[in-house]
């Protein structure tokens, strides 16, 4: 554990958050299977000491786990069954595309926070944990982590995230879904702001089955902003420009653009099954986390 | 074409204007090529770019929107473009800065050739003067009719000029512009008698002013004023073709020869422009209406002649008290209204209050008693003995008798009353008298004096005098030759005033009230009563004759005598109002709210006392010449009729450049706050 990671970590949660992310656990609406025995208790009838139901037993069944007791008072064979304890995959996908790396805090490092938050709930709750970002290539996926002790690797992955990666939406996805094909949760971290959209990158997550949550993060100078005068507005991704004079009318406009393109989202994510939630830069993570996520049921 | 030319006059030179115009194409160059705009990185141009898209679609109203900022710069530099071509339009301007504004309230401008009258039409100019006042000006207000009143001191305010001008009412006074021109005078000129006084700081500032006279201009030419610094300008009011039948005069007189006949005078007169173009005139006949207490006694037809007067007379029964009024009914143009209705009223005579104090005199007794001397007066007879009386005292001082004759007998002090002292001196020092002496013979009597007419003293012989010396200011009425060594006394009678009274001393007693014995044949002489006639007539109400036929100017004072001392008497005026009067002093009562024409009742308080009436008329042939004069007269200088105000070309530029700054400000607070209209 050096002092910069210790750093790292001041600057992505806080001890108050900390404390408070441990009492919390991630919820997921679907029935996952973990490959290794978790802390939870799974729908899937299974190997544990916690009894849950009974069957009749077809050929080839496991005579272990027949209730010879039931059977010398009904002469019938049944199968005990019991609640198998499992594991949660749990994956953060970050957008680190340069638009992310903007507004004060950026947010990018928003994202990271949220990030790093819930993940840390999955950690102390023995989830398996993965974070990754758009701009990862095919062949490096993020690291695995499990248990708490995996927090500093975490936040150190997530130090080490750097906007700049100018990918296209879809295709960050897309690789996302090629290394993940796992069922789990899916924080997906993003502005949205692409230009060919984000519609078919959704759809890529939605074959997935996962339990997706999109977090649209805004900075507030794109909900409301503060400019003035003739400007020349360029595009830090694509280099793109739109010259616009600035007026009370253009701002109002602006604003209903805004608010069409959030509502739009939110529309497609909650047609297909997904979590949509808006936030933007101003609102605390562990506010964000104790209220927005606890209310829309990702963790508990 | 030449209208707009009339309204714009170029300040600018080609090149100037070649620079101005170069300057719009150039502010919409700038905002088209959009010279510079600021480079801004942000996120995404993703959402902005969607915005823009929807503001292309309806693309130019947008544009027009968008560019509100060039359009109020367009805007800006029109007007001052505009400015620049001094637009202005024909106004008046006054002349000056400091301006009196002198309005005339006499009856004259009650005329009704102008307008609903002349005062209405000369208020309806000053408040056009008035809008025409900048800012920096300061104005007074006065109203002049026979006496000046300042409607308003010098202000800037226009509000309250133009309050103070709606408060100016039309008078029945006469004319006279002498008191406001002074008082006008003292305002704008320096104060040069004061060089020798200290106390100069008080001077109000003086400074040149504009008079502006407003006038028909029938007003008594001011002499001896110097006008110094005022500048005077007379508006005329009134038109050249007024016309005017007023009456002039209007009196009802008790016939000398017939005394039971009312003699009734009337006098018209037609005023109109000065014949300057040989035109013959026309009779005009003017029907004349007399009412007696509103009923109708007299209706006749009176022919005006060429000069342009005609009258009225006749003769009626004698009538205790009561109002003649006399209307004219004029089918040609009369535009003064005020002097078309006269009023006469008729009071009692006033029967004298006498106090007699005597021991017993028949001859006096026998001459107060006669028809004659009852109906001059009502005698009352006391002893001497009475002069100690508390009630004497009171009466004396309280002015209640007109005359008291002491009878060989006089009085600690003068009492408030016209007196006769026979055979006694008055307790004055001014007073004379030498020894008694005897005989007597008469040397010669003052006929001149109302006292001594008709009395014939020849015939008269008297036993024993005592000639007497009158005050300085007396005069000798009855002369005899007891001039002694060393004095002068040789009156027998005489008279002196005495504050507002007369004293009269006879040298002689007519009886020896002590020992019964006759001293003078006089009382048997036919002068006698005559002479006892005089004194009740002329000692006894002097102002008799006055009080009977009572008429005042408008405006003028009246003085009222009651019979009895009163404190306060009523007066009603002919709007029916009611008004107290208090005593004056001397049994006066001085009632000075005329300002109407009609008749006043006198009404007292006490309601033994009959009713007395005084009339207010007109009378003034100045103001009933309606006619407005070309010139006025002031001191030495004469002024003509001039316009109030100059035509003057009114610029708009001031306000034009105010209307640019507004833009300007709006441009800048639109740029600032984002604010869109």
């Amino acid at each position: 554990m050096s002092s910069s990671s210790t750093e790292a970590l001041s600057r992505l949660l806080t001890p108050e958050l900390l404390a408070q992310l441990e009492r919390m656990e991630l919820v997921s609406r679907k029935i996952f299977r973990g490959r290794m025995k978790g802390e939870r208790r799974s729908k899937r009838k299974g190997q544990s000491v916690e009894f849950a139901d009974f069957r009749n037993y077809v050929p080839g069944d496991d005579l272990r786990f027949i209730d010879w007791n039931l059977y010398a008072r009904l002469d019938k064979l049944f199968l005990k069954m019991y609640l198998e304890e499992e594991d949660l995959h749990f994956y953060a996908l970050l957008d680190d595309s340069l638009s992310m790396d903007f507004g004060d805090p950026t947010k990018l490092h928003y994202a990271k926070q949220l990030a790093a938050a819930v993940g840390f709930i999955g950690l102390c709750r023995a989830d398996r944990v993965r974070i990754e970002s758009l701009g990862q290539t095919l062949r490096q996926p993020g690291p695995v982590l499990r248990g708490r002790h995996s927090l500093w690797r975490m936040v150190e992955y997530l130090e080490a995230i750097q906007g700049g990666d100018s990918v296209p939406l879809v295709d960050g996805v897309k690789n996302f879904c090629l290394r993940n094909s796992g069922k789990g949760i899916l924080l997906f971290i993003s502005d949205l702001m692409d230009k060919q959209g984000y519609e078919s990158a959704f759809r890529f997550l939605l074959a997935q089955q996962m339990d997706v949550y999109v977090v649209h993060v805004l900075s507030p100078e794109e909900l409301d902003p503060e400019l003035q005068g003739d400007l020349r507005l360029i595009d830090c991704e694509d280099g793109e420009h739109a010259e616009i004079t600035v007026s009370r009318p253009l701002l109002d406009r602006y604003k209903q653009t805004v608010a069409a393109f959030v509502d739009s989202a939110r529309e497609f994510c909650t047609r297909r099954g997904m979590t949509y939630l808006l936030t933007n830069t101003n609102i605390p993570v562990e506010h964000f986390v104790a209220s927005y996520l606890r209310q829309r049921g990702l963790v508990r | 074409m030449q209208l707009i030319l009339g309204f714009l006059n170029n300040a600018l030179s080609w090149w100037h204007w070649l620079v101005l115009g170069a300057i719009p194409p150039l502010i919409i160059a700038l905002y088209f090529l959009k010279l510079k705009r600021q480079p801004l990185e942000v996120p995404s141009t993703y959402l902005w770019r969607r915005t823009i898209e929807d503001l292309h679609v309806n693309s130019l109203w947008q544009r027009l929107r968008k560019n509100l900022l060039l359009f109020l710069q367009l805007l800006l530099i029109a007007i001052v473009m505009l400015a620049c071509l001094r637009p202005s339009w024909q106004g008046r301007e006054l002349v000056g800065e400091r301006f009196i504004f002198l309005v005339d309230t006499s009856a004259s401008m009650g005329a009704t050739d102008l307008g609903p009258t002349r005062l209405e039409v000369a208020k309806q100019r000053v408040n056009e003067l008035i809008d025409q006042m900048n800012t920096s000006d300061t104005a007074m207000l006065m109203s002049f009719s026979d006496r000046s009143r300042v409607e308003q001191e010098f202000t800037q305010n226009r509000r309250r000029l133009r309050r103070a001008l709606a408060a100016v009412k039309l008078t029945h006074r006469t004319t006279s512009l002498d008191e406001s021109l002074r008082y006008s005078a003292g305002r704008a000129n320096p104060a040069d008698s004061r060089e020798g006084e200290r106390d100069v700081m008080s001077v109000a500032e003086a400074l040149p002013a504009t008079l502006y006279i407003f006038s028909d201009g029938n007003v008594p030419d001011v002499a001896d004023f110097s006008l110094g610094n005022l500048e005077p300008v007379y508006t005329r009011m009134g038109t050249d073709e007024c016309q005017n039948i007023g009456i002039t005069a209007f009196s009802a007189e008790r016939n000398p020869e017939k005394p039971d006949h009312l003699q009734v005078f009337g006098r018209l007169r037609h005023f109109q422009q000065k014949n300057t173009r040989g035109e013959q005139t026309v009779d005009i006949r003017v029907g004349v209406d007399v009412f007696l207490d509103d009923q109708l006694i007299e209706s006749r037809e009176v022919r005006i002649s060429e000069e342009g007067t005609g009258g009225i007379e006749f003769s009626m029964s004698d009538i205790d008290s009561g109002v003649l009024k006399m209307q004219l009914q004029a089918d040609s143009r009369n535009d003064l209204v005020v002097d078309d209705v006269a009023f006469a009223s008729v009071n009692r005579p006033k029967l004298s209050r006498v106090l007699l104090l005597t021991s017993g005199n028949d001859a006096l007794d026998l001459a107060l008693g006669t028809k004659q001397s009852q109906k001059l007066a009502t005698v009352r007879h006391e002893t001497p003995g009475y002069l100690n009386d508390a009630n004497y005292q009171q009466q004396a001082e309280g002015g209640l008798y007109d005359l008291i004759i002491y009878d060989q007998c006089a009085p600690d002090k003068m009492p408030q009353a016209n007196t006769l002292f026979i055979g006694q001196l008055p307790p004055m020092d001014s007073w004379t008298s030498g020894q008694v002496q005897s005989p007597v013979s008469i040397i010669d009597t003052d006929r001149t004096h109302p006292l001594m007419q008709f009395i014939e003293m020849g015939n008269v012989e008297i036993v024993e005098a005592t000639p007497i010396s009158p005050p300085r200011g007396g005069t000798v009425l009855i002369d005899s030759d007891l001039v002694q060594e060393n004095t002068t006394h040789a009156a027998l009678f005489a008279i002196a005033p005495r504050g507002g009274f007369e004293d009269t001393v006879l040298g002689f007693r007519l009886v020896d009230t002590v020992a019964g014995e006759v001293i003078t044949n006089w009382p048997i002489r036919v002068s006698f009563p005559l002479f006892v006639n005089n004194v009740l007539s002329y000692l006894g109400s002097a102002r008799r004759a006055s009080q009977t036929f009572m008429n005042v100017q408008p405006g003028q004072p009246v003085v009222v005598q009651t019979d009895e001392p009163l404190q306060k008497i009523q007066v009603v005026s002919p709007d029916g109002s009611n008004l107290e009067v208090t005593r004056s002093g001397l049994g006066h009562f001085t009632f000075t709210d005329t300002e109407t024409i009609g008749v006043y009742k006198i009404k007292n308080t006490s309601a033994t006392d009959r009713q007395q009436l005084f009339t207010v008329n007109l009378f003034d042939s100045r103001e009933s010449s309606i006619w407005p004069q070309l010139e006025l007269e002031i001191g030495h200088e004469t002024i003509p009729v001039q316009s109030a105000s100059t035509p003057t070309r009114r610029e708009a530029w001031k306000y034009l450049l105010v209307v640019a700054l507004a833009v300007a400000l709006l441009e800048w607070y639109i740029f600032n706050r984002r604010v869109y209209l």
